[in-house]
């Protein structure tokens, strides 16, 4: 039992079937020369590198630009293209996986969305990234689609009743991103500024933009906690 | 799959998810079998994903694919949002039927 030091035993969780079936299948691959080892990390390094910054720069430039809006709108998958983003070839490999159409929806003072995926958790990565880890909960997928306004209550937001919440459950080959509402207090603003509000959670649709809200900001210590939390 | 099969429905056409079960792979959810809802928009046609999962792409079904919009009070009997509140899932032709043919 002694140690040289006294740090817990390292455990490593058992592996779930689908990452013995990922560890499998991606082996065999590079046994057999369809790719390698630094063609699989490199992947998965470009992957988990993509961001929802594209997200927020699609919304922001709609926001000033009611042309790009417009075809943002009408064809998601290829008005992407105008910001780097090719979602049939995002690998420029162009595998049959990675087949996906992009729609955009637009919030509006009557209609509010909100993205979930019931069946695993289907998100438009190459313009928001990687997943938040609720999003893939089952607690968060069956709950979405069931009970919407608790769910978004959790979340802080508060819709009033003659306010449409419209839950999207991509269930098939669409992906879907929120386009929120222009929030005041934010007239005469760059692109850049707007971008900056724009956070990964308002695509999702479970927030709202905010004019003194951004993604990068400290958010300040409530005041009803800790008696003000002097340092 | 070179021909692009004609839509048996059209936008704002009421429509009703076959309440089947599924032995191996389905996208349509347990919880919109049975239910009705209206078509919003069309989806390019593709495989369904019954075939699809298991590599059967060239004999594979080819059919239209619909955005269906669904009150969610006729979803979940005691919904406890609002009237207003909607969702909206897309189906394969496969899997619908005009309203009122379905037995629940």
């Amino acid at each position: 039992m002694s140690t040289t030091h006294s740090h817990a035993p390292l455990k490593e969780s058992p592996l779930t079937e689908f990452e013995v079936l990922e560890l499998a299948v991606r082996e065999l691959a590079i046994e057999k020369g369809l790719f390698s080892a630094d063609d699989h990390r490199r992947f998965a390094e470009w992957a988990e590198s993509r961001t929802y910054t594209v997200g927020s720069r699609m919304v922001a430039r709609s926001w000033l630009d009611p042309a790009f809006k417009e075809r943002l709108l009408r064809d998601g998958t290829e008005t992407s293209k105008e910001v780097g983003v090719d979602w049939l070839q995002p690998t420029g490999q162009g595998t049959p996986s990675d087949y996906t159409y992009f729609y955009v929806l637009e919030n509006t003072p009557k209609l509010h969305n909100v993205i979930v995926c019931t069946l695993c958790s289907c998100y438009p990565r190459p313009v928001l990234g990687m997943s938040p880890d609720w999003y893939r909960t089952p607690n968060y997928r069956r709950r979405m689609v069931r009970w919407p306004r608790q769910v978004l209550a959790e979340f802080g937001l508060h819709l009033p009743p003659d306010v449409e919440v419209r839950v999207h459950d991509s269930n098939q080959k669409s992906r879907f991103m929120v386009m929120p509402m222009r929030p005041e207090g934010t007239e005469g603003w760059s692109e850049d500024q707007l971008a900056a509000i724009v956070t990964r959670d308002c695509l999702i649709g479970v927030a709202l933009p905010r004019a003194d809200v951004t993604a990068s900001q400290v958010p300040k210590q409530p005041k009803g906690r800790n008696g003000g939390n002097k340092r | 799959m070179t021909t692009t099969p004609t839509p048996r429905f059209q936008v704002g056409d009421q429509v009703t998810v076959r309440d089947a079960t599924t032995m191996f792979h389905t996208r349509t959810q347990g919880y919109v079998r049975g239910h009705t809802g209206t078509v919003t928009e069309h989806r390019p046609a593709w495989i369904v994903p019954e075939d699809e999962a298991f590599g059967i792409i060239e004999n594979g079904r080819y059919t239209p694919f619909y955005v269906v919009r669904f009150k969610q009070t006729d979803l979940w009997p005691d919904y406890t949002g609002f009237e207003v509140d909607t969702l909206e899932t897309e189906c394969s032709e496969l899997w619908l039927e005009p309203a009122g043919k379905e037995k629940k």
